[in-house]
């Protein structure tokens, strides 16, 4: 029996799915987008004609793009933000199926190299409106202040252009906008204002890590995490469905696409899905606009200002491919570091068979952290630190099928052994570190001569790591294997090369000779350009991106908003 | 090879016909057995407790009560039975609901729901007595009712302290919630003092010794302090996200202090200020169950997904708790007055 209600749109035939294709024909047109928290429904939206010059055009619709876009438009500019990518539905286009879901995916062709390629695709790049967050783990945590005087205070990376009480104040504002669910108390850095929701019920997985962490005895706490442990308007706390990276179909996760762009739509901005911008376009040292592909055919979009948010690849192969006579070597790039210094953060982990049940699949991926080695710069004995930078390490909760692909490819496990490896998935319990790696001008992303569907040249992702970077590996990986077999991990093993995020290719900074964008992040070369996303990161940190790269966007639209008379 | 059961019945003449036992096999769910067994418990209980007694003359042993002294403490008796009935529900139905959540994972957790129904049965009749002197039944039961609270505290407080974090907010939200037991014990408290002041001295009604409306109405106030923490606790777990989760917080502890300030006027003084805050209590507690209702909307599915969100969302029975404790403090203030009303 089904009761009726029970679930979403791809659970229950009752409600039927959405007869139009996102994936082929855009969605927000007609003077209308699609209305995310109810199904079927609309809400109207302002639109612009190609001629029309206006105030803004916002490349990518992703934690940077997507933030900025609402904030500009809350400011009272004219704004059209672009994305490759279809305009989901969450409660009626996402289906409990990990393969299904790789739609979120950006899965256009790249060429990889270097001492170790990078896998491109499912962990680090999205291709829907919102960007990455509509699949990210949803871990929202802030930097450490002195990671922004990285090079001052700690002697390694470079310095911010911002300062990390201004970065505190953004980073409360997008806190409250996101509704972040997180402990009562934090363990780690200055104060923070307590978490506008309260952390979810932890897992068995993540009392893995409490376990281990206590008898190593450093703290943990319960993740902060952009899912909403109690309602919010139209969106109910989570479920605990364990889909989050594949897509949350309720709505709780509070993705850019259900919580900045509705908020954008209202204040008029328009946005347009499945419009991939191939090329800026520049006139006497300005940026005029941006050429786009949508519905089969290149149009130009007319604007004052264009903002590039398509994260750390398609931002420096957009600026890349924009070159032209005034601007030979792509835009922005008289320091000629645009697509260089791309950072990825490690992400490395060790698994272990428990005896007693796990399920780590139940509830968010990433329920426990700590952040011990992002704050403890010496470490004692077989821990004492010979590397600059940290990590924070996190429970895990992999899905069968991505479980099943990490023995096959991380341990060469097929056939029999695999499915005997799989019998114990429900047993399996890891900790999985996010690594500060340090940028490097070799790991880079330039054009190759491939061209792809839309007869684009394809980025060439350049990466390898340094020997900081392999001593930060090592000393991650004993301790986390320390700490798990401490909570009861038997055969224990390390998953040594995965890694996740990406930033860096278009850093901030003081100075037009060693960055790409100043602190506001429009670049040096051309004042009516900007560029929004990862991109700008000087360093990564030891904690996920997106909350950083959102209080950015925050304060870029301030910055945009106070100096607009210039 | 034809087996013996295959043969005609005249054929196998040399064996004896088998017949399988009879099994009766039904397919009950043990939330019923279990509902079963607890409607059945209160229902000896209600019979164990005998005829409910109409007012008539007091047994005589030689002295005569006032009839005004009388009916104030059967009425306040009565009442606080009321009181008693309204949290041995709210804890029936909501340790129900809770620890089938828990999917009874210790047995023990059966005892809250047939120790609250023997509550509730032995409340309710006496509830309906109106005739002063105590039943021993009754006294028995919610004695029981007191001594299974505390325990089940003990547990639910081992429950929290075990967990990895210990003592921490994370564990207080989300182990088995350290103030419920107390419920019970509320709700047995309420039913013994129901029978001592049936026995008391209707001049002058004494609990402990000392007078019966004074120690009530602090006693009431107390519990409303303790129910408004517990209220508390789970309402900042919900990060008081509506702000009507702010109200029993703040008029609860406000109508507590009514109660203590109550308990210092003169005796038979006029207590309007405080009946008024017992029945604000009493009537918000009511009204807490609408709103915990549109919470439960308000999960995924809502009601058409009543199977997962009456479990997983803010619990029905929960707030009528608080009016069961202010219908206590309004047989305090009876006692107070020292008059019905």
């Amino acid at each position: 029996m089904r009761i009726p209600g029970l679930g979403n749109a791809a659970d229950n035939p009752q409600h039927g799915t959405p007869g139009d294709d996102p994936e082929h024909h855009p969605r927000a047109r007609d003077g209308r987008a699609p209305n995310v928290m109810r199904i079927g429904e609309w809400v109207p939206m302002r639109q612009h004609r190609d001629e029309d010059e206006v105030d803004f055009a916002i490349v990518g619709t992703g934690a940077g793009g997507g933030t900025l876009a609402c904030r500009l438009a809350e400011y009272g500019f004219s704004v059209v933000a672009f994305d490759a990518g279809p305009y989901f539905r969450p409660l009626e286009d996402f289906a409990s199926d990990e393969s299904h879901q790789s739609k979120l995916y950006w899965t256009d062709e790249r060429i990889v190299d270097g001492e170790n390629p990078l896998q491109m695709g499912s962990n680090n790049s999205g291709k829907a409106v919102g960007g990455s967050t509509v699949h990210y783990a949803m871990v929202a945590l802030r930097f450490r202040p002195e990671w922004f005087k990285a090079r001052t205070l700690m002697g390694y990376g470079a310095d911010w252009p911002i300062d990390w009480r201004e970065m505190w104040h953004y980073y409360d504002q997008v806190e409250d906008d996101l509704k972040i669910s997180g402990p009562v108390s934090y363990p780690w850095g200055p104060h923070r204002r307590r978490y506008h929701r309260r952390a979810h019920e932890v897992n068995a997985a993540a009392k893995v890590l409490a376990r281990g962490a206590e008898a190593m005895g450093i703290d943990w706490t319960p993740t902060p995490l952009a899912t909403i442990s109690a309602p919010r308007g139209d969106a109910p706390p989570c479920v605990y469905r364990g889909f989050c990276t594949l897509g949350c179909s309720t709505n709780a996760k509070q993705s850019v696409l259900v919580t900045y762009l509705p908020r954008a739509l209202k204040a008029g901005a328009e946005i347009r899905d499945l419009a991939m911008v191939g090329r800026i376009e520049t006139r006497n040292g300005r940026a005029t606009g941006v050429h786009y592909h949508r519905e089969g055919r290149w149009r130009f979009q007319r604007a004052k200002n264009v903002v590039v948010a398509g994260y750390a690849i398609e931002t420096p192969r957009l600026l890349l491919m924009s070159a032209n006579q005034e601007f030979p070597d792509g835009l922005a790039n008289s320091s000629g570091l645009v697509g260089k210094n791309l950072m990825v953060q490690g992400n490395q982990a060790v698994w272990g068979v428990f005896d007693e049940e796990i399920r780590s699949y139940k509830g968010p991926p990433s329920l426990a952290i700590s952040e011990h080695w992002n704050y403890d710069d010496e470490g004692r004995g077989a821990f004492a630190k010979d590397f600059f930078g940290g990590y924070s390490y996190m429970s895990q909760g992999p899905l069968p099928q991505l479980w099943a692909n990490t023995q096959a490819s991380a341990r060469g496990l097929w056939g029999e052994a695999l499915v005997a490896e799989m019998q114990r998935y429900n047993h399996v319990a890891g900790l999985k570190v996010v690594s500060e790696y340090m940028p490097q001008e070799r790991n880079r992303v330039t054009l190759s001569d491939v061209e792809d569907q839309y007869g684009l040249p394809v980025a060439r992702i350049t990466y390898s790591w340094c020997d900081n970077d392999k001593a930060l590996n090592r000393h991650a990986l004993k301790f986390l294997r320390q700490a798990l077999e401490a909570a009861g991990g038997r055969e224990v093993w390390d998953q040594s090369d995965d890694t996740c995020h990406l930033n860096g290719t278009a850093r901030m900074g003081h100075d037009p000779r060693t960055s790409v964008v100043d602190a506001d992040c429009r670049s040096w070369d051309i004042p009516n350009l900007w560029i929004c996303d990862g991109s700008v990161f000087p360093t990564v940190g030891g904690v996920n991106p997106s909350l950083t790269v959102q209080a950015v966007a925050l304060r870029t639209a301030d910055r945009i908003f106070a100096t607009r008379a210039t | 090879m034809p087996t013996p059961s295959d043969r005609g019945p005249g054929s196998g003449s040399v064996l004896k016909r088998r017949v399988a036992p009879v099994r009766v096999e039904a397919a009950i769910h043990p939330v019923v057995v279990l509902a079963a067994v607890a409607a059945a418990a209160g229902l000896l209980t209600w019979f164990a407790a005998g005829r409910s007694k109409r007012l008539g003359p007091a047994p005589s042993e030689g002295r005569r009560y006032a009839p005004r002294g009388s009916a104030v403490t059967a009425s306040a008796a009565q009442r606080l039975n009321h009181a008693s009935s309204m949290l041995a529900a709210s804890v029936l139905f909501d340790s129900g609901l809770e620890h089938y959540r828990g999917q009874f994972f210790n047995r023990v957790m059966y005892t809250p729901i047939i120790v609250s129904s023997i509550t509730f049965a032995s409340s309710l009749h006496g509830a309906g007595d109106t005739d002063p002197g105590s039943s021993r039944v009754r006294h028995a039961a919610q004695a029981l009712a007191g001594l299974t609270g505390l325990i089940g505290f003990g547990y639910h407080a081992y429950n929290v302290g075990k967990r990895e974090g210990g003592y921490s907010f994370q564990n207080l939200f989300y182990s088995a919630p350290i103030g419920a037991p107390m419920a019970l014990t509320l709700a047995g408290l309420l039913g013994v003092v129901a029978e001592r002041v049936r026995d008391a001295n209707p001049q002058a009604p004494r609990l402990g010794g000392l007078p019966a409306g004074r120690v009530l109405a602090l006693a009431t106030a107390g519990m409303l302090a303790g129910t408004t923490l517990e209220a508390g606790l789970l309402h900042f777990r919900g990060a008081f996200q509506n702000p009507a989760m702010f109200v029993p917080v703040t008029l609860p502890p406000l109508a507590a202090a009514l109660l203590v300030r109550a308990a210092g006027k003169p005796e038979g003084a006029s207590q309007v200020g405080a009946t008024w805050g017992m029945w604000a209590v009493s009537a918000m507690g009511i009204g807490g169950v609408a709103f915990h209702a549109y919470g439960v909307a308000r999960m995924m599915g809502g009601f058409d997904n009543w199977r997962q969100n009456l479990i997983d969302g803010p619990p029905l029975p929960a707030p009528p708790s608080f009016s069961g404790v202010a219908l206590g403090g309004l047989a305090a203030l009876e006692l107070l007055e020292h008059r019905p009303f």
